[in-house]
């Protein structure tokens, strides 16, 4: 008897590690079992085609196992904003601040885990101790570290394959995000901003940790965009990297956003639009040229990186099909460009702000005078930490309609005089935030072509956590009070709620074993997997 | 543990290296006017324009609960508190935090705000006349509706306490912007609460009423849910309490201090 269930369950999962080509991760749609890529396929939809939890029966969703995340040593390390990825019946998640781990994703059973010995005083000036997940590509694992490593594990036992030194964080480097995989190389960006760093892209040798391009998101003087910049600020101009970027096969070309121009809130001090901070970048991920650029807010003086997912998709648009990206920006604007020019096709308002009266026909804010921090405070919409954030939208291609988790708040900004140190705080400024009973949070639904909110579900603060929407019709979230929910898509009407115990600070993510689906976000530590049996 | 920590203090402070200058003794008169700006942007929504108290505790006194010396000052603002609503204030460089520090020093070196009444009658004034043991509780008596006012002297100022008794509604104090003793009405098929907010979230509210009883409701499951910002469940005094009174009670919550 014994017997026969062991020969059973290897039939099921015959394999102990995952194995993800680039094929693979090209066609991760249709593997839709699995979660292959951080936004779960390199269009970053972050949506799930699984279909067996529903708006029918999501009701009855329970937790099936919950994980508790190892507590880490490093004093401010316990936020948890990982998204685990599940390929070949095994999930690989990230734990604060950079431990890789890998669970039987039927039971939640560790198989491995992997600790970098990061200093106790290692820098992350301006972010919490996060990481947010690891890449997967043939048999190996990749993960960025807060101490600013590029490192390849075994993905069938976590030991170290290459690791390798991106950057130095005793100036304020560090590495926050999931890399990307493409092809043969490791995409990856920096943080940094907050101290001054001038920010990159990096495409690592997926085999051998070589670098094999860089692409600095600040020009030096006499590269295109320098003019954007006067004197010796672009050394210091910040423009980070931190967010994972998507990928178009088919016009090879890899998306990028960058963060905000330092120092934050004292513009006097770098004249110009300063490009290609708060930009999205549009690069062949073969060499890392720039093939274009559009820059969502020039000359940002409110710290609205716009390190925020880039959404792949094709539609049509004024009776002409498009292939688009579009994309809800922090500074409260939903942006659709063309993805093979950079055009700017569409943007409006999606979320409360005070700084601009709208888009011009190029897309460039109108800015409205007086709105930039002053010595003595200026309230303006959004907050710094934005009208969304890194958290990730979702969209739900058959419906065509953008889900986007929105931060409802407001801030006094202050600038204050500002001289660059290295490895210190570069930020010229500050803000008070409207917080608690003045502010709020609220996920939306809007129509993707036209931008427009079809309905929005109210949240008691304004949220960390992203979304993920489902072929079963559902939306599911997050909130800082420990809510994990799933609303109707069609209507925003909130079909099933569990507490968890914890603030929720992920984004959602789907997968299925043994042909059952999972839901799976955390909560505060904790891991849950939920499912209907 | 306590006495531990005591005995280790002494001896560091009679170690040579204990005997050099505190960096805030080195700051200039424009240092501390640097830090006077870099408190208003990151410290004075909480603690108050003149460092008097409001959201935060009133760091306008000779000794501050979670300071033993100017190091330990210097670290609670790198650091924060845990467990407090005092955060880490990651954004300052090293230079910066000393220059706050040194402005939250000098506030410790204002003089002590003069009491505008007699303590001992304000106390039998809160007692009889207002009714206030109804509601809070002083070391160990009372009901505790509203906020406990034990050592209330360290955290509030004169100004604070008086507009507290006069227009309650406006001098609530808040946690992390949340009013902590915000009014809701609520009414469901079966019920009608009106009571204090405990805690809230995107599904559910917990309530106290003023008999103390803890009510939790699902919020689909409400008629009407109000908040109700401008107000609070405490009397205004400033009718009820002649100016004299009022001057007493103030006196009388601003003697109410912890031992150290």
């Amino acid at each position: 008897m014994k017997k026969t269930i062991m020969v059973a369950a290897l039939l099921v999962s015959p394999a102990v590690h995952a194995e993800v080509s680039f094929e693979r991760l090209v066609n991760a749609a249709d593997d839709k079992e699995s979660w292959l890529t951080y936004s779960g396929t390199y269009r970053s939809e972050r949506y799930s085609p699984l279909v067996e939890i529903n708006t029918e029966n999501v009701v009855d969703l329970k937790v099936i196992w919950a994980y508790q995340m190892q507590p880490s040593t490093h004093t401010g390390a316990g936020l948890v904003e990982t998204t685990p990825l599940v390929a070949d019946g095994v999930m690989y998640l990230t734990e604060p601040p950079s431990t890789v781990t890998a669970l039987d994703a039927r039971t939640g059973k560790r198989l491995w885990s992997w600790t970098p010995d990061i200093d106790e005083d290692v820098k992350n000036i301006g972010f919490p101790k996060v990481n947010r997940g690891v890449a997967l590509l043939n048999d190996a694992v990749y993960v960025a570290t807060l101490d600013a490593h590029l490192v390849s594990l075994d993905a069938a036992t976590g030991a170290v394959r290459w690791d390798v030194a991106v950057a130095d964080n005793d100036i304020g480097f560090a590495l926050t995000l999931a890399p990307l995989a493409i092809e043969n190389r490791i995409i990856i960006g920096v943080s940094g901003a907050e101290a001054g760093v001038r920010g990159f892209v990096d495409a690592y040798d997926s085999a051998t940790g070589e670098l094999d391009w860089r692409f600095y998101t600040i020009p030096a003087p006499g590269d295109p965009g320098s003019e954007t910049w006067q004197g010796d600020a672009w050394q210091t101009g910040g423009g980070s990297t931190w967010l994972t970027g998507s990928y178009d096969p088919d016009l090879d070309l890899l998306y990028w956003t960058v963060g905000n121009p330092a120092p934050d809130w004292n513009g006097d001090v770098r004249p110009g639009d300063n490009l290609y901070s708060c930009s999205i970048i549009a690069l062949d991920p073969n060499t890392g040229e720039l093939e274009w650029h559009f820059q969502y807010t020039p000359h940002d003086t409110h710290d609205w990186d716009a390190n925020q997912i880039p959404v792949l998709l094709d539609a049509e648009f004024n009776d002409e099909d498009r292939k688009i990206v579009a994309l809800a920006n922090r500074n409260a604007f939903f942006y659709l460009l063309d993805r093979e020019t950079g055009e700017f096709l569409h943007g409006n308002e999606y979320s409360k702000q005070t700084w601009a009266s709208g888009l011009d026909e190029a897309g460039r804010p109108i800015v409205i005078p007086g709105t930039d921090p002053t010595y003595d405070g200026n309230l303006v919409w959004p907050s710094l930490q934005g009208a969304t954030n890194w958290f990730s939208p979702s969209y739900n291609p058959e419906t065509e309609q953008f889900f986007v988790a929105t931060r409802l708040m407001g801030s006094v900004y202050y600038k204050a005089d500002v001289e660059y140190e290295e490895g210190e705080p570069f930020l010229g400024g500050g803000e008070q935030a409207l917080s608690g009973d003045d502010a709020a949070g609220a996920i939306r639904a809007l129509d993707v072509l036209t931008g427009k909110q079809q309905w929005e579900f109210m949240l008691h603060s304004p949220p960390w956590a992203g979304v993920m929407a489902t072929a079963g019709g559902l939306v599911f979230g997050g909130s800082n009070e420990g809510n994990m929910f799933a609303l109707d898509a069609a209507t925003g009407e909130a079909l099933w709620d569990f507490q968890s115990g914890g603030a929720v600070r992920t984004n959602p993510m789907s997968f299925a074993v043994d042909g059952k689906q999972r839901v799976v976000s955390t909560g505060g530590g904790t891991l849950y997997v939920f499912g209907l049996e | 543990m306590k006495n531990g920590r005591l005995v280790a203090l002494v001896l560091i402070l009679s170690s040579p290296a204990a005997m050099a200058q505190s960096p805030l003794d080195l700051l200039t008169a424009g240092d501390l006017a640097d830090g006077e700006r870099l408190f208003r942007i990151h410290c004075a929504r909480c603690h108050g324009i003149d460092g008097a108290g409001g959201e935060g505790s009133n760091l306008a006194r000779p000794a501050l609960q979670y300071v033993n010396d100017d190091e330990q000052l210097i670290a609670i603002i790198d650091d924060g508190i845990p467990g407090t609503g005092m955060p880490a204030i990651w954004s300052l460089d090293d230079t910066q935090t000393t220059r706050v520090a040194g402005y939250v020093r000098t506030l410790g070196r204002l003089e002590a705000e003069e009491m505008p009444g007699d303590p001992g009658r304000g106390r039998r004034v809160y007692q009889d006349i207002g009714g206030c043991p109804a509601c809070h509780i002083i070391a160990g008596h009372g009901i505790g509706i509203g906020p406990e006012l034990t050592t209330v002297g360290d955290q509030r100022g004169l100004d604070y306490l008086r507009s507290s008794l006069v227009a309650p509604a406006e001098a609530q104090s808040q946690t992390a912007g949340y009013k902590d003793y915000l009014t809701v009405r609520v009414r469901t098929l079966e019920d009608r609460v009106e009571g204090l907010r405990i805690n809230e979230d995107a599904f559910s509210i917990q309530v106290r009423d003023v008999a103390g009883s803890v009510h939790s409701f699902r919020k689909d499951d409400l008629i009407e849910f109000e908040k109700v910002f401008a107000h609070s469940l405490m009397p205004e005094y400033g009718a009820s309490l002649s100016g004299q009174d009022l001057d007493d009670v103030v006196s009388y919550l601003m003697s109410l201090r912890s031992e150290r």
